[in-house]
Formats: C-alpha cells, sequence, structure tokens
C-alpha cells in the first residue's frame, strides 16, 4: 500500500530526552549542530503548549506574553516555537550518525542530565485523521510530524541533497 | 478523655514536615514578606485600595434568625460584613515543593476558619470570604508552605506540576505569571494571566537542600522515597487491609 511505504524503509529513529525543559536559545543551539550533521531526515520537537492567547479562565481569549515563546534560526530558516521543548524525536538515514547526534548533546546540555535513546517513535503509519486531512496520496514523510489540526505545516530545511 | 491529635503516621522528615504544618500550635516559618497589596494584585479580585464588594449586608444589619448554631459560631471577619466569596489556587510542583494539595487542605482546615477547600491532583483551591483570603493567603505565601519557584499561584491553565523543571529551575507555566529574574522571582501576571501593572517580587527560590529537607513529597529520585518510611507503608497497608475486608469481616 502506497500510505505504508514510511512503515517498510526502516530508518533509525533516535529520541533525545533532556532532564529539563529547554529555553528556545538551548533549542537552537542544538538544532544548529543538528542541522550540520549529514543524514538527518525529520525532526519533530515535542513539548507542553505555550498559547499565544489564554486558553481557559476569565481571562480566556487574552494576549500571552511568554518570553520562551519567540522565532529561533536554524539554518536559513526561522521556526515559531509554539512549544517549550523537552523531546527531539529524530529520523536518520544511517545508524553511524547517531554517536554524532550524541556528540552535539554533550556539547549543548552541560548544566543537566539527558538521555539519548534508539527505538521507533514516529507514526509509522496514517490515521484516519491523517487520511482526511491529507488524503490518500500524502507525502509519507509529513505523516505523523505535525499536528493534524493545527494550521501550520512543518518547516523544511534545506540540507545537502 | 483527652484527645491528642496525630496529625499522620510516619517516622521519615517528610511525615514530620506534614505533622509539623497541619498542627496548629506550631507556627509556620515566616519566609518572606510579601504586602497586603501585593498579595490583592496576585489575587486579581479587587483593585489595591478599593472597597470590599458585598455579597449581603453585614450580619449585624441583617437581623439574624434565633438559632443556636449562630450564637456558639462566631462568624469571621468576611462573614461578618458580607464580602463575596473568593478563592486562590496552588499548583505544587512534585519536585520537593514544600506543599501538595491533600497536605495543604488538611493544613487549611486545621489553621483556618470558614473556608472551602477543593484538593485535585495537581492543583488546590481554596474558597472563603474576600477579607479572610487575603489574611490567609497571607499566610499561605509567606511561611515555608511556599517556594517561589516550585509553587504556582495558578488561578486558571494550572498545567505544570507533573513536567520537568525548566532549566532556570522554575515549574513550566505556559502562561508564564512568574519569571525568574536576577535570582528572584516575579509575578508579572494575576493568578488568572492578566499582565500586572507593577512586578511583585516574592523572593528567591530556596536550594535544593532546604526543599529536600522541607518537603512534605515523597519522591523516590530527587527526595525521600515513600518506601524508606516503614511506619507510612505499614499504616497504608492496615488502610487498605481494612477497606478490603470490611463489608465482609471488618476485624483486624
Amino acid at each position: 500500500m502506497v500510505q505504508n511505504q514510511m512503515t517498510d524503509a526502516s530508518y533509525p529513529q533516535v529520541r533525545i530526552v533532556s532532564h529539563r525543559l529547554l529555553k528556545p536559545d538551548t533549542v537552537e543551539s542544538l538544532l544548529v549542530r543538528l542541522v550540520a550533521i549529514q543524514g538527518i531526515r525529520r525532526i519533530i520537537m515535542n513539548g507542553p503548549s505555550i498559547p499565544a492567547t489564554v486558553p481557559y479562565g476569565p481571562a480566556r481569549g487574552t494576549e500571552n506574553p511568554h518570553t520562551d515563546r519567540r522565532s529561533i534560526t536554524v539554518g536559513d530558516e526561522e521556526i515559531e516555537l509554539r512549544v517549550q521543548v523537552g523531546t527531539f524525536l529524530l529520523e536518520v538515514e544511517k545508524e553511524d550518525i547517531i554517536p554524532l547526534i550524541e556528540r552535539a548533546c554533550e556539547e549543548v546540555f552541560v548544566n543537566f542530565p539527558y538521555q539519548v535513546q534508539q527505538g521507533r517513535f514516529m507514526r509509522s503509519s496514517p490515521t484516519q485523521v491523517d487520511h482526511a486531512k491529507y488524503g490518500p496520496g500524502a507525502d509519507s514523510r509529513i505523516l505523523g510530524i505535525t499536528d493534524p489540526s493545527a494550521k501550520t505545516g512543518p518547516t523544511i530545511i534545506q540540507g545537502y541533497k | 478523655m483527652a484527645y491528642t491529635p496525630q496529625y499522620g503516621p510516619g517516622s521519615s522528615v517528610v511525615a514530620e514536615n506534614r505533622r509539623k504544618q497541619m498542627n496548629p500550635s506550631i507556627s509556620l516559618q515566616k519566609m518572606r514578606d510579601v504586602t497586603d497589596e501585593d498579595i490583592v494584585l496576585i489575587l486579581g479580585h479587587r483593585a489595591p485600595g478599593q472597597a470590599y464588594p458585598t455579597a449581603h449586608p453585614p450580619l449585624a444589619e441583617q437581623g439574624e434568625p434565633d438559632c443556636p448554631i449562630r450564637k456558639i459560631v462566631t462568624p469571621t471577619p468576611g462573614a461578618a460584613a458580607g464580602d463575596r466569596v473568593r478563592y486562590i489556587q496552588f499548583a505544587d510542583s512534585m519536585f520537593n515543593a514544600p506543599c501538595q494539595p491533600y497536605q495543604r487542605t488538611y493544613t487549611e482546615a486545621y489553621r483556618f476558619r470558614g473556608i472551602d477547600p477543593g484538593t485535585l491532583s495537581g492543583r488546590q483551591i481554596v474558597e472563603c470570604r474576600e477579607r479572610d483570603l487575603e489574611k490567609y493567603s497571607q499566610e499561605l505565601i509567606n511561611t515555608n508552605l511556599f517556594d517561589p519557584a516550585l509553587t504556582g499561584i495558578r488561578g486558571a491553565t494550572v498545567h505544570g506540576h507533573s513536567l520537568r523543571l525548566a532549566e532556570d529551575g522554575m515549574m513550566f507555566d505556559m502562561l508564564q505569571r512568574c519569571k525568574l529574574e536576577g535570582g528572584v522571582v516575579n509575578y508579572v501576571k494575576n493568578q488568572i494571566g492578566e499582565p500586572l501593572d507593577k512586578k511583585v517580587n516574592v523572593g528567591k527560590p530556596q536550594d535544593a537542600a532546604w526543599l529536600k529537607a522541607n518537603t512534605t513529597m515523597f519522591h523516590s529520585l530527587v527526595g525521600t522515597s515513600y518506601r524508606s518510611d516503614e511506619e507510612y507503608v505499614e499504616y497504608i497497608k492496615r488502610i487498605h487491609s481494612l477497606r478490603t475486608k470490611y463489608g465482609f469481616m471488618p476485624v483486624e
């Protein structure tokens, strides 16, 4: 099946978990190192949401100024952070670049511990919602890396290919 | 027969801290000096200096019915004046915050009058008459029940108590009501997330050693583990056993 191509391609996946939720500067400094590594296909950043407006309570709908909700620059792209990043999921082309990722983490996470784990962390087949939103012929690289209800898509950072 | 409350079981430092907080004959340790006006700003229920809006006329003017209970129970100042019922709500980080929801409710019930606490897993709210609330809030914020980094005063959008701390040691708050600036924590929004005209300084966060020694939470990784307190484990086993047997054969 076309939709399941992603499952068949068994690219190694890595999860970076820091023991602290990260400030945008730290995220930027790690991403800058990661994009310099050849062979990373996709990166997902996870963490608790920082909404643009107050979501609940009597102040609902009012603006929510937050110093950790801001843009960072990675490669030539601006990325608007909407979460306080705590986890990175990466899909790489070959296992031999994982030590490079570990080295980048070592350089950035100096004040607190972190873990780099290998396993299957990304969704491997489209859900019903993906199917409704992207259709049957969706680009398999997009599946599972953005929230289907989000209005914005993924950021594409020009790589080496 | 004279009854001496035990407040709680346990031989660990956590158990001792719990008893100390609950026992009204032990005064809470004063740690900081947040002023009345600053408390009013954080609460966000009225403007500082504004008269207390009322829900009913003062009891003295109202003409109370002839009721034996009303003769026994003295009304709190807020109830006597007919204040509105207002609230303060706290979220306590699981990383050794000095207090936690159940503990807060027990502590408040032992120490305060005329309150209606609501206990949830990640937050605890206490409702009472407005002027009583301000007085109790002073005690909840200025004493060892509060830590600027690990205790959040959050009326809504409380998410964060069970998350990893941020790099600077602050508990996650999606509304960033308080910020760590130059080593001290300043509230920049009131408890529901509306920006304040001036910052409210609530002092320096406590260090890890103080938190570990003063927390009322068990935590096997960053604090005292529950299993290390044999008396507590025995107590919980007994409660569990009695609950399970009750109705079938409620004997020990």
